[in-house]
């Protein structure tokens, strides 16, 4: 899931359980997605490497992606 | 003169010396900077060269003050005498004055230009578009061996690593560098990557000397940078320095690393931010549980027997959701907690009163009593009864009674 998908679907689980209208079964159901949401997305972000490419024209009008190393 | 004589070095020094000074004189010079060093004595040395040669020039501290950065590869003009630097017996040229070529002329069509541009519309805000919040594919255009590249992409491994950097190399400073910089901003604004167009594209180049800043001057640049369907992030030079390109640009950053900075969120702050939402979820399911309890015991108020399933939400208090407790990942306290519940929960559902009224059994109260009739002596002829199935309730009048 993109990040700002799980930020938002995080915030809507939030306040729906924040008006307290779910019975506690749903609720409970709820938070623990939200909870494995959480997790998920800041594992996302602990194990995010930048990926650094390269685009060049192969030949004329094509062109190719290749891996930049930039160390 | 005595063709016999001997000079010391010091007196074929000194006479070089007076000769250069004398005969040669004050002179204008013109050539390419090459090394600078700065000293800590606050006077400046550089050498000057051209195709062929070079000189080594110095500028002593306390003169009219140098205008412009001296950085290699600016053509300059100077103004002074040629010496010899008696104790190395080193030549070189004492400059009084010095200036970058054609200054004056390069600011007056930098100005003329962007009051063009200006005038046709390309600076307009309404033009300018924001950038994405969460951009994942980042377009660079600059020269793969420059400063700028580098530190994009080290400030983005810091601050956003999940972005995907894609870099659009160009020459940036020379005579192709205009027309290398707009095709490769071209290329970027169309580029697909799975399909999809990048989020923007930062446009820049590191410090350098105004001459070598040139190209993002340049009216094709400009036009590219207007023309490209992304957002454009125009970082080029250093703070000071302000290029066309910067104008028309969607958003301009100081440097590129400012760049990176700007146009991306910090991941640490997400991290954060994910932390605080898990939190106010912690929050949110212990008011849950609370208010379950709450109705709960005005249940019990009510009638147990009646109302058994309530019986289920007394074990919300055992969850004990504290939000502060559950701050650092809070898996680990909770499922714990959780399995209690369910575990629970079945239970109860398994002593459920009314589990049995499923399988056609039914429980019988005398109308206005709480606890259920359990022998025929408990009721008598005329007695108002209610009946509990498991779907609905009968009321009936006892007729007759066998109590064996």
């Amino acid at each position: 899931m993109k990040i700002e998908e799980a930020l938002a679907k995080l915030e809507d689980i939030t306040s729906r359980l924040e008006r307290g209208e779910l019975a506690l079964d749903e609720a409970i159901q709820l938070f623990e997605e939200g909870l494995a949401l959480a997790a998920a997305t800041k594992k996302q972000l602990d194990e995010a490497r930048l990926r650094v490419d390269q685009v060049i024209e192969a030949a004329k009008g094509t062109l190719s992606v290749e891996p930049f190393d930039v160390s | 003169m005595n063709e016999e004589r001997v000079y010391t070095v010091s007196e074929l020094n000194r006479v070089a010396r007076e000769l250069l000074e004398t005969e040669l004189g004050d002179v204008w010079m013109k050539g390419e900077v090459g090394d600078v060093s700065r000293a800590p004595s606050g006077h400046l040395y550089f050498t000057l060269k051209d195709a062929e040669a070079e000189i080594g020039v110095v500028r002593f501290r306390g003169r009219s003050p140098v205008l412009v950065a001296l950085e290699p590869g600016m053509v300059v003009l100077v103004f002074g005498r040629t010496t010899v630097y008696e104790p190395r017996g080193r030549y070189q040229f004492v400059a009084s004055l010095v200036q970058p070529v054609g200054a004056g002329l390069l600011h007056a069509a930098f100005e003329r230009l962007k009051e063009r541009l200006r005038e046709e519309g390309l600076f307009d805000a309404s033009h300018k578009r924001p950038l994405p919040r969460f951009p994942l594919r980042i377009g660079v255009v600059t020269s793969p061996s420059g400063a700028a590249f580098h530190d994009i992409t080290s400030v983005l491994s810091r601050r956003w690593p999940l972005a995907h950097v894609l870099l659009f190399p160009a020459s940036v400073q020379g005579e192709t560098a205009p027309g290398e910089l707009a095709a490769a901003l071209d290329r970027a604004g169309r580029f697909l990557l799975d399909g999809a167009l990048l989020d923007f594209v930062i446009l820049g180049r590191g410090g350098g000397a105004a001459e070598d800043l040139a190209a993002f001057n340049d009216e094709r640049v400009a036009r590219a940078v207007y023309a490209c369907p992304i957002p454009v992030v125009s970082a080029v030079g250093h703070d000071i320095d302000v290029s066309i390109s910067d104008f028309v640009a969607d958003v301009r950053a100081p440097t590129p690393s400012a760049a990176a900075e700007l146009a991306t969120p910090d991941c640490t702050e997400m991290a954060n931010l994910i932390k605080r939402a898990a939190a106010h979820l912690a929050i949110a399911i212990d008011s849950r549980c609370r208010s379950a309890e709450r109705a709960f015991h005005s249940a019990l108020r009510r009638s147990i027997v009646r109302e058994p399933r309530r019986l289920v939400e007394t074990c919300a208090q055992r969850l004990d959701f504290y939000a502060g407790r559950l701050l650092g990942f809070p898996n680990a306290v909770l499922e714990p907690r959780i399995a209690r519940f369910r575990h629970a929960d079945d239970l109860l559902r398994l002593t459920d009163p009314r589990r049995p009224l499923h399988r056609g059994y039914s429980i019988t109260y005398r109308v206005g009593e709480t606890s259920p009739v359990r022998c025929a002596a408990d009721v008598a002829p005329g007695d108002e009864i209610e009946t509990v199935l498991a779907e609905g309730r009968i009321q009936s009048r006892v007729e007759t009674r066998r109590t064996e």
